[in-house]
């Protein structure tokens, strides 16, 4: 495992990504990840708060159309995050909040396919003005799970801060 | 500058970051979570503008932007935290990091280029367009400088800690 992860952070990418001087580098794929994660949530916050009840004026059915811009805001973060991750892998394999982050992440990604599914999959009944049941449970969980992950994922820079939290 | 920066160095926030471990990471996520919400919420009535999510109504969207405004003021107050209370060199760190500075001039001018729209005849415009309409294309100028300078926000926000990168990049 350990070999695995110092190969790759011998890799070009992962080179240039952490040594680099230039502005390309670890600073913009740092951004990248930034503008990415404020799509991906933005975007799901805004839906998720329509099908909690506020704004209702918007119509809910064709919010579905705003779906690929959040996988791309994922997708942003998805290779930008691949680059951070391999430039500092080993240290990053030890953090056990940079784990808590990517397990919300792929559960950030589960409750916005539950919310296809199990909301905008109802087109009738979305047509007709009403929500399909549970769908305030999951506009919560899918605004919880990617909080969770803006948490998890800031407290990465915080090991110190997080050891001494749990009591380590 | 100087004089801002005793100004709020008097505040003592450094004081109150140093001996609160929890006070700034507390304050990053927060910053995350504004600006979630303002991309989400003012960044998405920009994109309808400019015709992604053709079927939602923009005058309607416009009703999740308190939202974005909430999201705008839980980052003006961490934002001074992290001026005011930054205790690695102290408030002038920040004022004269470049990257905080070209930064401040683009909320500055997100800030105007929302005043241009609410102020001109463009905001109404805009509410009158139909759920699958085309935005006129005032409107549509003033979306993109919105999306241009918020994002812009986001990149030289980022730099601040790396403000020596974007000197370099500068040949400065």
């Amino acid at each position: 495992m350990t070999e695995m992860l110092t190969w790759l952070e011998g890799t070009t990418i992962a080179t240039f990504v952490r040594e680099s001087s230039s502005l390309l580098a670890y600073t913009t794929v740092l951004s990248l990840h930034a503008m990415g994660l404020a799509i991906v949530v933005g975007i799901n916050t805004a839906i998720s708060l329509r099908l909690l009840g506020f704004a209702p004026g918007i119509p809910v059915a064709p919010l579905i159309k705003l779906f690929p811009l959040m996988y791309l805001g994922f997708t942003i973060n998805a290779i930008s995050g691949v680059g951070l991750f391999m430039a500092r892998a080993n240290e990053m394999i030890g953090n056990s909040m940079f784990i808590a982050k990517i397990v919300f992440v792929l559960l950030g990604v589960v409750s916005i396919e539950l919310l296809r599914t199990n909301v905008f999959s109802h087109g009738v009944v979305l047509e007709s003005g009403s929500l399909p049941p549970r769908t305030k449970l999951f506009a919560t969980l899918s605004i919880v799970c990617w909080a969770l992950a803006i948490i998890s994922g800031r407290l990465t820079s915080y090991p110190y801060f997080v050891a001494s939290l749990l009591g380590l | 500058m100087e004089v801002l920066s005793d100004l709020l160095t008097k505040t003592n926030l450094v004081v109150f970051v140093n001996d609160n471990d929890w006070v700034w990471p507390a304050c990053e996520m927060l910053h995350f979570v504004g600006m979630s919400l303002l991309i989400g919420t003012v960044g998405l009535v920009d994109l309808r503008i400019l015709g992604v999510g053709k079927g939602l109504p923009i005058a309607r969207l416009e009703k999740l932007i308190p939202w974005g405004v909430a999201g705008f003021a839980m980052n003006a107050v961490t934002g001074f935290m992290f001026v005011a209370g930054n205790p690695v060199g102290g408030p002038i760190e920040y004022l004269m990091n470049m990257s905080l500075q070209i930064k401040m001039l683009l909320v500055l001018i997100a800030g105007i280029n929302l005043l241009a729209f609410y102020l001109t005849p463009i905001a109404r415009g805009v509410e009158s367009v139909e759920p699958s309409g085309d935005a006129a294309r005032g409107a549509k100028i003033v979306a993109a400088v919105s999306l241009v300078t918020w994002f812009g926000v986001i990149f030289f926000g980022r730099l601040i800690m790396y403000n020596d990168t974007l000197l370099y990049a500068l040949g400065l």
